[in-house]
């Protein structure tokens, strides 16, 4: 816990001091989780915003303070499969208003800013969020839990309250999914 | 079978540490909790003015349907025979004289 029990029971009671001590407190590591499972820079801070908001209205719920943070990263995941749902929907829009050509433009003129090693990062965040694309929300949002923020079962098992061998067997499934497009990407690479 | 797919699964393994690598921790902007505040007092203002339009609809409600009963309903209701006679009357009205006759 970053944070002592006693200051999410004030935040919990309606103390606004406390509520933004809390928000302080764990901001950078729920900004750091969604940007990883969203893959989009630029909308962290809105969707970080929304998890936050939705803890504020959700605070008079909680049980304890002991299960506040499988809690927030409930609300994480929540707010990034709302968010991931939307951007699909979206780009599908979008994907369907451009051309090839002007896709392919578009890609060369962002490539010819960056510097070589935030192109080998850029390179690793675009393959990762290519092979996270080929599976479903739920799994790329379990998978990214798992194998990237290193969460334990046990962890998961509080977050999603489901018991852990459907926990493992859904993780089973996501990991074949990905690593059956990361082998067919190999290949045609 | 088996080892090439423990060995795609190693290099699965290894591609989500470098991804983990590639995107640290952001930190948050300055007008992060400013625009979080102003989220929550904006969804503040929209949930009372919800519960505002309902009590109005229902004091409205309660309006049209308190003159409805004064114009319609009362009239009506006046204009009808009221009964007025008392229990004992009522009973002496309903004797057709079956246990009187049995008294005697």
């Amino acid at each position: 816990m970053l944070v002592e029990f006693e200051l999410i029971e004030r935040a919990r009671s309606g103390d606004d001091g406390a509520f933004n001590q809390v928000v302080q407190a764990y901001r950078k590591r729920i900004l750091g989780t969604i940007a990883r499972l969203i893959g989009r820079p630029e909308d962290v801070e809105d969707v970080g915003q929304e998890v936050f908001l939705r803890l504020y209205y959700s605070l008079d719920q909680l049980r304890t303070a002991e299960v506040f943070e499988p809690w927030l990263y409930r609300l994480t995941v929540n707010a990034a499969y709302d968010y991931l749902r939307r951007q699909r929907r979206r780009q599908e829009n979008r994907m369907s208003d451009l051309s090839e050509q002007a896709v392919m433009l578009a890609d060369a003129a962002e490539g010819s800013k960056r510097s070589a090693e935030e192109d080998r990062r850029t390179k690793v965040r675009e393959l990762v969020q290519s092979l996270l694309e080929k599976v479903s929300e739920e799994d790329r949002i379990l998978l990214t839990l798992k194998e990237v923020e290193g969460l334990s079962l046990k962890e998961l098992e509080k977050i999603y309250q489901v018991n852990e061998n459907a926990l493992k067997v859904r993780l089973f499934r996501a990991r074949q999914r990905v690593l059956k497009a990361y082998e067919s990407q190999s290949e045609s690479s | 079978m088996d080892r090439m797919q423990d060995g795609g699964n190693d290099k699965l393994g290894g591609l989500f540490a470098q991804y983990r690598e590639s995107v640290p921790d952001p930190d948050a902007s300055a007008q992060f909790m400013p625009n979080l505040w102003r989220r929550i007092e904006e969804r503040r203002v929209a949930t009372t003015s919800v519960f505002r339009r309902l009590s109005q609809v229902f004091v409205v409600a309660t309006a049209a349907l308190t003159i409805f009963m004064a114009a319609v309903l009362i009239p009506r209701l006046q204009r009808e025979q009221v009964f007025s006679a008392s229990y004992v009357e009522v009973l002496a009205a309903d004797d057709h004289g079956d246990y009187t006759d049995l008294l005697k």
